[in-house]
């Protein structure tokens, strides 16, 4: 398994570019210091950096944090490291053939292997998505999300886009436990206050609810989930998440 | 070979809904009951508790509950010239797998079937004509809503349904739903509260002369004890509710209403991890000596029975069907055979609303069964003379799932990534709601359930092959109904968008990408005649007496209503005469 460090990837990233792009970054830099001794656990500092140079397209930085500042790079490493990514939800049994998009995912990938071909092939040539400025990533992201003039072999683009962003959601809104929505950053945006829900006297005001967002492992008093650091000790991947 | 075990008196193949309430009928009428279970052992009081169960990736994405994929799926095309395809990943509906099946992470809607749509053909036929029906399967179910009413009244005290009656003994009563049929008992509780955009559609749609009323729900709005002893406790609206289990003991599922009173009976034995593999028959064909199965050592078990209850959930009992030999499968090509003829699904479309920042919907406060509905478009309900479809749906302002990685309402033309779309989900997410038209589904010739020729599960079994796509009389049906809920939107106060969505849109083919609903139906449908149904009024199969079969497998089309309210009560029915009749004396209880 790879062992590159966080810092070294996001050091690189924030060189190359994001920070010029987006004045927060090196902010959201000094955030992954923290965790410059984790190694990732599936992914190489390749694929890092595509992912969040990709990640940032499609969630950028605002009021808000960008995805790879709330942590969606670390949840989608640790995605990818655990059974979802090993293809625990997947019935793969051949023979494979291409389908219509109606028949959904046929593919003789894991969503590991799918993503780790497809940005293999995607960053082959020079030109890494990292090094792009910000039109020429956005241009990348259309052009990938359309699936136009890409071939990637037997990785549809498309499918590969799906893929990723829906990662990139699931990392930016899901329980900080996984890694990702780091102090909460997608739930606050929307003002989703999380896993303590008891609406019974609150649902028929209308008026908006009082309280900042809870995760289900929230430091009481804090404004902080307890287990964003357990979740990023990569090991834990294979615990972290049993179904796929 | 398979192990023989010693005979029962009666195998249940599945630990939801339908094979639980069998289990305790039959169990209390002295039989003894061994029911097999696929999957795990749980419980709401161990395995449901908040907060950990609010785990929107672990329940809602990764779809923990639900049914294993790489080792039970089903093939899927559209159309006969097509190859069909494993359904690799859940998607379109979620089947259950455990104890409890998919009752513990359904909503909890629970409506009765409409007195005409259980006559559906003699009822069109005489109001418009029979020719209204060219091209289409639509049979009538051979057992009345006066024959059902008793059985989806006991249901509704078995889950403590939460509603405002509409129609008492006959008489119309203010606030419910005016087209329901005849009930011979209020709903057992008052109804959920509305939330402030389902106050907005009521309002609205009373104005427009629509009938609004709150959507008949099975998440529990006072402490109440059920017809069975057990003791349910109010929804908090804690918005984790389809696709989660329930925590507070406050939506009805198979586990706390049933299970809990019937898991000590001398009578009932519960084998779990232990997958049916098939129906063994007779030497002449004529009946079933038992099941077959992998039990939870790995080992294949041969589970002998005087009676066979099939409760494996629609698709798997149609699959139980086909590969064991039981019944005749359908042949698109000559019409003849039952076994998987009439599958069908359900017809969803929804329109969208954006409010202006003076509506707060919080959509994370919400319960599976949250609600305001309007009946004037759905069944026949309205006149159909000249719309070119029959059937339709019903329409209701829903707040049920406004869990963030789900649920980033956007409104129309706004790009789908980037800093466009993330400003607009951070205005729109408290202040939207949906409207859904949950519409009916008739059935043609060439939707269809049968063994997929190349693919195999992990026991080595043909995979079930779904053909479907919906037919042009729901899609017209669709455009009509959407168009309607349409109006409501933009009739409404505050608001500054409306968007819409229709699966069954013209020129777009079904898929089982995206989440619609886990309302397969057909396939191993209820009739009278042999040539047009697998099983006989009482749910009793015409070529084999001692198999009965249970669940949404047994409508002949679908309803503009979700199943669980009239499968239910069509199991009771079933139950009904089994212990009153069937079991005394077994035979054909009716002559084919
Ligand atoms: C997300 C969701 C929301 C829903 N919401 C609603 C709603 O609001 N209203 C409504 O009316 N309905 C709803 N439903 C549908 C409802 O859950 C089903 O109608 C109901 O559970 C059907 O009961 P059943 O007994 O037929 O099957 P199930 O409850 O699915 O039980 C079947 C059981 O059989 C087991 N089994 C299958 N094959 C085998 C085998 N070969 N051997 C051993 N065991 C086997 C399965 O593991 C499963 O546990 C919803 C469903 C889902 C998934
Ligand atoms: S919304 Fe109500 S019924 Fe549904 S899970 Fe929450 S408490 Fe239970």
């Amino acid at each position: 398994m790879p062992n590159f460090s966080r810092r070294a990837v996001l050091m690189q990233l924030g060189a190359s570019g994001l920070a010029a792009l987006t004045p927060g970054a090196s902010l959201a830099q000094n955030r992954y210091a923290d965790l410059d001794t984790q190694p990732w656990s599936f992914l190489d500092g390749n694929e890092a950096r595509f992912l969040a140079s990709m990640a940032d397209v499609l969630i950028p930085e605002d009021d808000f944090p960008s995805a790879s500042q709330a942590g969606v790079v670390d949840f989608i490493d640790l995605q990818l490291a655990g059974p979802y990514g090993k293809g625990a939800g997947l019935f793969l049994e051949g023979p494979f053939r291409d389908g219509a998009p109606e028949q959904g995912w046929q593919v003789d990938h894991t969503p590991a292997t799918l993503i780790r071909t497809g940005i293999a092939r995607l960053e082959s040539g020079d030109t890494r998505l990292v090094d792009l400025d910000a039109s020429e990533r956005e241009d990348f992201v259309t052009r990938l999300s359309e699936g136009e003039d890409f071939d990637l072999g037997d990785v549809p683009a498309t499918t590969l886009f799906d893929e990723i962003w829906s990662l990139v959601k699931e990392g930016y809104f899901s329980d900080p436990i996984y890694g990702g929505n780091k102090d909460y950053a997608g739930w606050r945006m929307v003002g989703f206050p999380g896993a303590h829900a008891y609406y019974a006297d609150l649902v028929d005001k209308n008026a908006p609810f009082p309280a900042p967002p809870r995760g289900i492992a929230h430091v009481p008093g804090s404004s902080r989930s307890a287990s964003t650091s357990r979740a990023l000790t990569g090991s834990d991947a294979d615990t972290q998440q049993e179904e796929g | 070979m398979a192990t023989e075990l010693p005979k029962t008196d009666v195998v249940i193949v599945g630990a939801g809904w339908t094979g639980l309430a069998a289990a305790k009928e039959l169990a209390d009428a002295g039989q003894r009951c061994v029911v097999i279970e696929r999957g795990d052992w749980r419980h709401d009081a161990t395995n449901f508790g908040a907060p950990e169960e609010h785990d929107e990736l672990k329940y809602a994405r990764r779809k923990e509950h639900m049914i294993d994929t790489p080792t039970k799926t089903l093939s899927f095309r559209n159309n006969s010239d097509q190859t069909a395809l494993p359904m690799r990943r859940l998607g379109s509906f979620l089947p259950g797998k455990g104890l409890g099946g998919a009752g513990i992470h359904w909503n909890g809607q629970l409506w009765r079937p409409l007195p005409s749509d259980l006559q559906m053909r003699s009822h069109y036929a005489e109001r418009y004509g029979e020719s209204i029906l060219d091209g289409m399967n639509v049979q009538d179910w051979g057992v009345t809503y006066d024959e059902l009413e008793p059985h989806l009244d006991f249901f509704d005290r078995v889950c403590g349904t939460a509603g405002v009656a509409g129609n008492l003994n006959g008489e119309t009563q203010e606030g419910g739903n005016p087209f329901e049929g005849p009930r011979s008992a209020d709903y057992p509780n008052p109804p959920m509260k509305a939330s402030p955009p389902l106050q907005m559609f009521r309002d609205t749609a009373a104005q427009m002369g629509y009938n609004p009323f709150h959507m008949p729900s099975a998440n529990v709005t006072k402490a109440y004890e059920n017809a069975y002893g057990a003791q349910l406790h109010p929804c908090t609206y804690c918005g984790f509710c389809e696709r989660f289990g329930c925590g507070y003991f406050a939506k009805a599922d198979p586990i706390i209403c049933i299970y809990d009173v019937v898991k000590d009976h001398e009578n009932f034995e519960l084998r779990m991890n232990s997958q049916v593999l098939r129906v063994e028959k007779s030497a002449d064909g004529k009946t079933a000596t038992g099941v077959t199965y992998i039990d939870e050592n790995g080992q294949e078990v041969f589970q002998p029975a005087d009676t066979v209850c099939l409760n494996a959930y629609a698709l798997w009992n149609v699959h139980l069907m086909l590969v064991s030999g039981l019944g005749t499968p359908y042949d698109p090509e000559t019409g003849e055979g039952t076994v998987g003829r009439n599958y069908a699904y359900q017809t969803i479309a929804a329109a969208s609303v954006f409010f202006d920042e003076n509506v707060w919907s919080n959509p994370f406060m919400g319960a599976g069964a949250l609600g305001m509905t309007i009946d004037d478009f759905n069944g026949d309900n309205f006149d159909h003379t000249d719309l070119g479809f029959v059937g339709g749906g019903y329409i209701s302002a829903n707040q049920t799932n406004g869990r963030p990685i789900n649920y980033q309402p956007t409104p129309p033309d706004t790009p789908s990534w980037g800093a466009e779309w993330k400003q607009a989900v951070r205005e729109s997410y408290l202040h939207h709601v949906g409207i859904v038209c949950h519409g009916s589904s008739v059935a043609v010739p060439e939707n269809y359930l049968d063994l997929d020729p190349t693919y195999k599960d992990a026991y080595g079994q043909p995979l079930l092959r779904m053909t479907f796509d919906f037919p042009e009389n729901d899609r017209k049906m669709s455009a009509y109904v959407l168009s309607k809920a349409e109006e409501i939107a933009r009739n409404m106060d505050n608001v500054r968008a409306v968007g819409t969505v229709n699966r069954a849109a013209e020129g777009e083919s079904y898929s089982v990408v995206p989440y619609q609903t886990t309302h397969n139906t057909g396939g191993a449908v209820i009739g009278t005649d042999p040539a047009t149904s697998v099983v006989n009024r009482y749910g009793q199969m015409w070529d084999h007496h001692n198999v009965f079969v249970f669940g949404a497998c047994l409508f002949p089309q679908n309803l503009g209503y979700n199943p669980t309210g009239p499968l239910m009560g069509l199991a009771y029915w079933t139950l009904d005469h089994m212990k009153n009749d069937y079991l005394q004396n077994p035979r054909p209880l009716m002559d084919a």
